[in-house]
């Protein structure tokens, strides 16, 4: 009777050795472990990213001449914009540089931008992720801010050969101190208000008692610059109440975030170009 | 000479394409707000079918490669797909084993047990965890209607595979048709 027993306990003896064994195996070799098993499976994240691009490529082909020149028409346009954007940017960026040696103010942090396309996005109620299709084949480093047209979209948390991950401002992860535009003074910001079929939020602690908020005056919550790795004055969402805390000493409220942040396709890394700045 | 038995890859490689097309879903999912997680149906064949020292290795690549791609640290589904294995293991000679019937219902079970273990582990980090859980319900929910709608055809997918390979799961002798 006892053997029986025993020969059916077996997979749990097998599962503790197991254990035993993962629990003692070195740091070094499980780092190891996970990079490869990562890089095993990355062409498959990134496959049918490409085989969307190129189903993107021949659906434009499609595309007759006429459209094809009111798109050029539009884009002259809009190229037109932009041209005198560039100009103002080249001006303020003089002017601030000229402040910075009056007042011998220590320069703000440089960046390079490096536009990658979103191969894969994992948004569950644990976490809210993402893998670009940029790793450190362009030189992408761990904690860089990731931006988008609309504000703040993640901080890159792992960089793989060819893939990097990005956990994005709506993973209950994700914390940054953000300020109410046109306010100087920080608070939290958290991510993980996540409900199904909802746009998603964030929740915003520590907010000063005399900053106000409704829903005919919303306020724009942008990043403060302080302590972390993001520039200050991005966008990352609104917020349209705020009520006291528990305690009675700050506010807190909710942060309604881009719509957009959950059909993304292309995203900018923003690569410091002095890492000892960070 | 030893003939190689590829048992384990067989079921290691359909679990990977069912990894890989579940993350297609998710992609698509994305901007709904819902995700699926399909990690009991991972198990069924694996355990049910399999023998021990092939089902064990087929789980433990498939728990380290979606640990690899998940931020939990490392090892979880590791250790947690060969609980399930093990349990399964444990009364699998009193199981129903042929039909899918069984499996679909082991698959739903499996997939309980494994988002709540997960879900546990994971919802701490979150500022408001009251509404995680709500979010997670639904998730749960469309996960378990996902695994009733997949499940039959992985299992046959499997056991398809190991026809085409002339192997019997169980004992890895050669199948002649």
């Amino acid at each position: 009777m006892l053997p029986k027993r025993y020969d059916q306990a077996r997979p749990f003896a097998t599962l503790g050795i197991l254990l035993l064994g993962w629990l003692l195996l070195p740091l070094v070799l499980k780092v190891f472990t996970r990079a490869t098993f990562f890089e095993i499976q990355a062409p498959l994240v990134v496959a049918d990213s490409y085989a969307e691009d190129l189903r993107n490529f021949w659906s434009n082909r499609l595309h007759s001449k006429d459209e094809l020149l009111k798109a050029g028409h539009d884009l002259a346009g809009l190229f037109a914009e932009y041209s005198y954007s560039t100009q103002q940017n080249a001006e303020l960026q003089a002017e601030i540089l000229r402040m910075e040696n009056l007042l011998n103010l220590p320069p703000l942090p440089a960046f390079r931008f490096e536009p990658a396309r979103v191969a894969r996005r994992d948004f569950s109620g644990w976490w809210q992720r993402m893998v670009i299709r940029k790793g450190s084949n362009y030189g992408i480093p761990v904690g860089a801010p990731v931006v988008f047209s609309g504000g703040v979209v993640g901080r890159v948390t792992e960089v793989h050969q060819y893939t990097a991950v990005v956990d994005l401002i709506t993973s209950p992860t994700f914390r940054l101190a953000a300020t109410v535009s046109g306010d100087n003074r920080p608070f939290s910001y958290q991510g993980g208000l996540n409900d199904a079929f909802k746009s998603p939020r964030g929740a915003a602690e520590f907010v000063p008692l005399d900053v106000f908020a409704t829903r005919t005056d919303p306020r724009r919550v942008v990043t403060s610059g302080l302590g972390g790795v993001f520039p200050g004055g991005l966008t990352i969402g609104v917020i349209s109440s705020l009520e006291s805390s528990g305690d009675g000493l700050f506010k807190v409220g909710e942060v309604a975030l881009d719509e957009r942040l959950g059909s993304l396709t292309e995203v900018t890394v923003l690569v410091p170009l002095n890492p000892e700045d960070k | 000479m030893r003939r190689y038995d590829p048992r384990w890859l067989i079921v290691f490689g359909a679990n990977l394409l069912l990894w890989w097309l579940v993350g297609l879903a998710n992609d698509a999912l994305a901007g709904s707000a819902v995700h699926l997680y399909v990690g009991g149906l991972f198990v069924v064949y694996a355990s049910l079918q399999l023998d021990r020292k092939h089902g064990l290795i087929a789980l433990a690549l498939t728990g380290l490669m979606f640990d690899a791609a998940a931020p939990v640290p490392f090892g979880t589904s590791l250790f947690l797909l060969g609980l399930v294995h093990a349990t399964l293991l444990y009364g699998r000679r009193q199981f129903p084993r042929e039909g899918s019937v069984f499996g679909i219902v082991v698959a739903q079970l499996a997939n309980l047990f494994l988002f709540i273990a997960l879900s546990f582990l994971l919802v701490g980090a979150n500022p408001h965890p009251a509404d995680a859980w709500l979010r997670l319900f639904v998730d749960l929910l469309a996960s378990q209607l996902a695994i009733l709608l997949i499940a039959p055809w992985f299992l046959a997918l499997q056991a398809r595979a190991m026809e085409l390979a002339h192997i019997h799961p169980e004992t890895g002798r050669r199948v002649t048709v």
